[in-house]
């Protein structure tokens, strides 16, 4: 039973997404489209924070690497959506191997102030490379030419395009966190020290662990810019890669679904304390603060505590 | 014959002015229980962290089985067979015993990489994960948090972490350090089964006396970066030098 309950989780979710594609609205639609972005933004992303202990402010150099990677492809290469894709996201991967070559030497503080400064380097680049990346105005016009033959210019079209690589990405994730590698990142995570005596290259398995999430970052970046039609430089800023960490620590660190459940709370709190009043930021700062103070493990670790202290008890009831 | 399992050459080590090691040439021979000892900032420390690569040394050369391993990263000496525990207890404290017992043996069957395919089908991995947790008399705790263990658990599980690399060399730094005498005894025991087993040559490094005299085939004695004395128990016991700079009281009574 046990063992199947992921595939029924997994089936359970795609048929849920496309009901949402299905029945659902533009504005929901897009609201969707936006959770699941940051959603594989931040799955990828926990990879690194959640597994391999390492807390990355730089991860919007990597989602902005796919959004201009494939923006650029689709403007002066090929127009072909799938192939843009795949240009951004190849694109991140070697921003990522660069920097997190540097990067992963160290740990803790100097690991984020790196990645800090690396981050503000690139948005500091696509800010003045004004002939390349059209500077503050960002790319635009980028069209969205037939996925695999199908037409996908129509939103409710390619919310399908969004939803299988979100659903792609919810499997790879899923198939690492339970691969020798997922172990071997949390022994790194729990004593690095004693892991390189492990007869294991700490460095190498960082770096990896740091372009695999800079890879899931390049995806969102590259889906992001076809779902806006341009891009946008803020999306390379310092303030951007501090989402992920937001909701890896609402949604739980330590959790698989941690960050999918995150994205949700995060878009649309934002979207209704945004209806109400112009500070946004006030009034979901107070929420996140009771989030962190209250839920430790954030909303999935919590549940799962419970879900085992209410396990032990029933058991316990069950035999006396 | 005896047949030396690692060599070290002028090996030589200083903090500013505090030399830790002067050129120091030993050899550790296969199958014998070595026992380092000396006072408290002798170069104990500083030697195991040389030889099995967390610190490099000034100057001089080391070998294990007639192979340089002097400049090579620590991860690399532990695949070539050499491998150390601590003074303190150094596991992973949020995984399981299973799991801690799991990474170093992924480590050394090189499947750590393996990105995609399934943890729970290396049956290979699991088997062997399992030999090293009964060998130990853990295979009871095998899916327990590391940090439910008792300490003394705790440490044998760290021996665990070392033994699953299946070193040919184990460096063990004060292993009994913090246990109580029946984990102690017990402790003591399982090194001496396992290194009666020929697989695995243990070198110790310890304060407590009574276990030094009677787990070791041969003591060296570390004094300010130099090696003093060296040879059975009996003659260390016996060594005039030794007497004076460390054993002092504790022999002589």
């Amino acid at each position: 039973m046990g063992r199947y309950l992921p595939y029924l989780a997994f089936g359970l979710l795609a048929l849920g997404l496309a009901c949402i594609g299905l029945f659902a609205d533009r504005f929901v639609l897009y609201l969707t489209m936006r959770v699941m972005l940051l959603s594989i933004f931040a799955l990828g992303y926990n990879i690194l924070l959640g597994r391999t202990g390492l807390l990355s402010f730089g991860h919007a150099a990597f989602y902005a690497a796919g959004s201009y990677g494939m923006a650029l492809f689709y403007l002066h290469i090929n127009p072909d959506p799938l192939m843009g894709i795949l240009a951004g996201v190849v694109l991140a991967v070697l921003v990522a191997l660069v920097i997190g070559f540097f990067c992963v030497r160290h740990t803790e503080i100097y690991f984020a102030m790196l990645t800090l400064a690396f981050g503000m380097m690139v948005f500091s680049l696509i800010w003045n490379l004004r002939d390349i990346t059209g500077g503050d105005d960002g790319l635009v016009g980028i069209g969205r030419n037939p996925f695999l033959g199908f037409s996908i210019a129509k939103d409710s079209r390619f919310y399908f395009v969004v939803m299988f690589f979100f659903m792609l990405t919810v499997w790879v994730i899923h198939r690492i966190r339970s691969s020798a590698f997922g172990l071997v990142l949390a022994g790194i995570r729990e004593n690095h020290q004693r892991a390189s005596f492990a007869g294991i290259s700490i460095k190498r398995y960082r770096l990896a662990a740091f372009v695999i999430s800079g890879a899931f970052a390049g995806l969102a970046g590259s889906l992001g810019a076809m779902l806006e039609r341009n891009t946008d430089p803020f999306s390379a800023h310092w303030t951007h890669s501090a989402e992920p960490v937001l909701v890896s620590l609402i949604g739980g660190l330590q959790t698989f679904s941690g960050p999918i459940v995150g994205s949700v709370v995060f878009v649309v709190l934002r979207e209704i304390i945004e209806r109400f009043t112009q500070n946004w930021m006030l009034w979901f700062g107070l929420i996140l603060l009771v989030i962190i103070m209250g839920f430790r493990g954030g909303a999935m670790g919590s549940a799962e505590r419970y879900l085992v202290r209410y396990g032990t008890k029933f058991r316990e009831e069950g035999s006396s | 014959m005896i047949s030396s399992l690692l060599k070290v050459e002028n090996l030589s080590k200083a903090f500013g002015r505090v030399v830790t090691a002067d050129r120091l040439n030993f050899e550790i021979h296969a199958g014998q229980i070595t026992s380092i000892i000396g006072p408290n900032g002798a170069g104990k420390s500083t030697l195991i962290n040389i030889l099995s690569g967390t610190l490099p040394a000034d100057a001089g050369r080391i070998f294990l089985q007639g192979r340089e391993i002097t400049g090579l990263p620590t991860h690399r000496r532990v695949q070539l067979g050499l491998c150390r525990s601590f003074q303190v207890v150094n596991v992973f404290p949020e995984l399981t015993v299973f799991e801690n017992i799991q990474i170093p043996v992924l480590g050394i069957v090189r499947k750590a990489h393996h990105v995609f395919r399934a943890l729970h089908g290396e049956t290979g991995v699991a088997d062997r994960v399992m030999e090293v947790l009964e060998e130990l008399n853990l295979d009871e705790r095998a899916q327990s948090p590391a940090t439910e263990l008792s300490h003394g658990d705790q440490r044998l599980l760290e021996i665990g972490i070392a033994l699953a690399v299946k070193p040919k060399l184990l460096f063990l730094d004060e292993p009994t350090a913090g246990m109580n005498p029946v984990e102690r005894v017990e402790t003591l025991e399982t090194i001496r089964r396992l290194s009666a087993t020929g697989r695995t040559t243990f070198v110790i490094v310890e304060h407590d006396m009574d276990i030094v005299f009677s787990l070791s085939d041969r003591v060296l004695v570390l004094h300010r970066g130099d090696i003093i004395c060296d040879g059975t128990p009996e003659t260390v016991k016996n060594d005039k030098q030794t007497r004076e700079c460390y054993l002092g009281e504790e022999v002589m009574e």
